[in-house]
């Protein structure tokens, strides 16, 4: 890597998987016994981005679009087709002992800990296993369950917390080593509002105090658009945005939310509006407002012909949500 | 090598041991109902085969030994059986299957040494009770203390070797994503060629080439004839030996297995 601020580079990165195709019926088990059929698909098509030290970044996609499998080859645990990655200047399948020490991976959907153990039992052994001096190791297990609420929690049985609980065991099972790059694979999966929110905040506070590289993947919007300031959208196996999270939702489209005295149909706001190319619903908490769609370099002319053509109680500007835009993006 | 690195392999591997200890005794009346079914059911069963055999063929002698000596054997293999008996080469391919085995990829220790590690501090709990066991059963049929600790040794030598032997086997998960049957044949050929089902005498002397080819005897027909005194301390150093170049040869054949067969590892379920 030649810059050392980089911490990730990631190079013309592929990959493919080969499976059995399974059909249905005792013809399909037969044919699996005798003559099972390959099928090849391809996760990552050719993805290049770099990361700098220090960033948090949200990695989005919809399910199967290769976020884990990216997740997977940066973090040494699957080899690339071809292309080339280098995460701290090392290439992470060769799962040297010094790269392996300053990484983290945290699957929300899969437990380190050992489910039978107390988490203290667990961090002991992995104070042991990452070198860390039982001092500073006291002093980290202190500071990291006080600001996850769960110190009185470390003499429990694993497979005795709640989701949220052991979830933020984890974290600090994969943190307690202060890993320059850490990866982040749903970790709010499954966690209710206040458990997902302190979280983020614990998340966000370790990244700044600490200054370790995070990539994030979600299917939580509010943990992309709290942690994440860039975006790496996959779809179907490619990087289709790389960029500031703000900037995403400002590029295409904003939305009015219009609240009417008189009564109006979509069917006439929709005939008003042709030359502004909106797209118009019914706001679901009102018979009378109604969200209008429309590109950003045209709020003038909304503007002008709906103040001309109604009569307007209220009007405001809102900004799609993170959620919206990306829905968005995959659709089109 | 520094002192540094030389005290982390240490410790990471006790604190390793200390953890599977744990870990083994989180439920202590699993633990002790399996361990206590495990080794008396099947001694039951030889037990009660032993007496039909002397009682109704009228034979003094069978394979070699007496009924007295027999029962002897059959008394003694248990706590060997016990020792030998680490099933966590099956916690390899179920990890391997399930996609577990990822986050003992990313830690800077092996994962197969890793687990070894903690599936011996389950056994090692195991050993130490059967030692115990055998020492008090030493005292009361005045035999050597000596040889019973040769015998422990050896019987956890197999151990080593065993995992060795399963773990190198279960990389072929890697391809088939599920290995349990060929772990399954292996324990059932490990069981009638480690002498813990009969002794190893009762085969036929042309095919005892069999077993003698293989380092399962070491499991627990080793460590009883030690443990008994026929097998002198020279006896016994040899095996050791054997048992040795088993070690080496089985860690040279887990390191190209697995090195090769790693890259086939797709981490599924995340």
């Amino acid at each position: 890597m030649k810059n050392p601020q980089t911490s990730i580079e990631v190079t013309n990165l592929k990959r493919s998987f080969k499976s059995v195709k399974k059909e249905s019926g005792w013809r399909g088990t037969l044919k699996l016994l005798t003559n099972p059929e390959y099928i090849t698909h391809d996760a990552l098509k050719g993805i290049n981005f770099k990361i700098e030290t220090g960033e948090f970044v949200g990695l989005i996609g919809a399910n199967g679009a290769g976020k884990t499998t990216l997740l997977k080859i940066l973090s040494g645990l699957i080899p690339p087709t071809s292309g080339e990655a280098v995460v701290l200047g090392y290439e992470p399948f060769d799962r040297k002992l010094e790269f392996r020490k300053q990484i983290s991976l945290v699957m929300g959907q899969k437990a380190q800990l050992w489910w039978d153990l107390p988490a203290l039992e667990a961090f002991d052994l992995l104070r042991a296993v990452y070198q860390i001096p039982r001092d500073v190791y006291q002093k980290r297990v202190d500071e990291l369950t006080n600001l996850l609420d769960v110190t009185k929690l470390l003499n429990t049985q694993i497979r005795r917390l709640s989701l949220g609980e052991r979830m933020k065991m984890e974290v600090i099972g994969a943190i307690l080593h202060l890993p320059k790059v850490i990866f982040l694979d749903e970790p709010t999966i499954g966690l209710d509002v206040l458990a997902a929110h302190k979280l983020r905040g614990f998340l966000k506070e370790h990244n700044q105090k600490e200054g370790a590289t995070i990539i994030l993947t979600s299917h939580n919007m509010d943990d992309i658009s709290q942690l994440c300031k860039r975006i790496l959208l996959i779809k179907e196996g490619e990087l289709i945005y790389d960029g500031d999270a703000d900037k995403l939702g400002q590029r295409n489209e904003c939305q009015l939310k219009v609240q009417m005295i008189n009564e109006t149909s979509i069917d006439d706001l929709q005939q008003s509006l042709t030359s502004v190319e909106a797209r118009i619903s019914k706001d679901e908490a009102s018979d009378s407002t109604f969200l209008i769609t429309i590109p950003r370099a045209k709020i003038a002319e909304s503007f002008q012909i709906l103040f001309q053509r109604y009569s307007i109680a209220d009007v405001a500007i809102q900004e799609p949500s993170l959620e919206r835009i990306i829905q968005q993006i995959y659709q089109q | 090598m520094n002192m540094i690195r030389i005290k982390w392999m240490m410790e990471w591997r006790l604190a390793a041991v200390r953890n599977g200890m744990k870990d083994a005794l989180a439920y202590r009346w699993d633990f002790l109902i399996d361990f206590f079914t495990q080794a008396f059911v099947p001694v039951g069963i030889q037990l009660i085969l032993w007496h039909s055999i002397f009682t109704q063929s009228g034979t003094t002698v069978f394979g070699g030994m007496k009924y007295t000596e027999l029962l002897a054997y059959t008394w003694t293999s248990i706590l060997f059986s016990q020792v030998r008996g680490g099933n966590y080469d099956f916690a390899l391919i179920e990890m391997i299957r399930t996609g577990s085995l990822s986050q003992s990829l990313l830690r800077p220790v092996g994962p197969v040494e890793f687990v070894f590690w903690r599936g011996f501090g389950e056994k090692i709990f195991t050993a130490a009770f059967c030692l115990f066991l055998g020492l008090l059963a030493s005292y009361f049929a005045d035999r050597s203390v000596l040889n019973l600790l040769l015998a422990m040794m050896l019987a956890v030598l197999g151990n080593v070797i065993h995992y060795l032997f399963g773990a190198t086997l279960a990389a072929v998960a890697f391809y088939w994503e599920n290995a349990f049957a060929i772990l399954l044949v292996k324990n059932m050929m490990v069981s009638l060629l480690s002498g813990e089902v009969m002794p190893l005498s009762v085969f036929p002397a042309k095919y005892s080439w069999i077993w003698e080819s293989t380092p399962f005897y070491l499991y627990v027909y080793g460590p009883t004839q030690v443990a008994l005194g026929k097998w002198s301390p020279e006896v016994w150093a040899h095996h050791m030996m054997i048992g040795f170049g088993w070690c080496i040869a089985f860690a040279i054949l887990l390191k190209i297995t697995w090195s090769r067969s790693i890259r086939q590892y797709q981490g599924i379920g995340g």
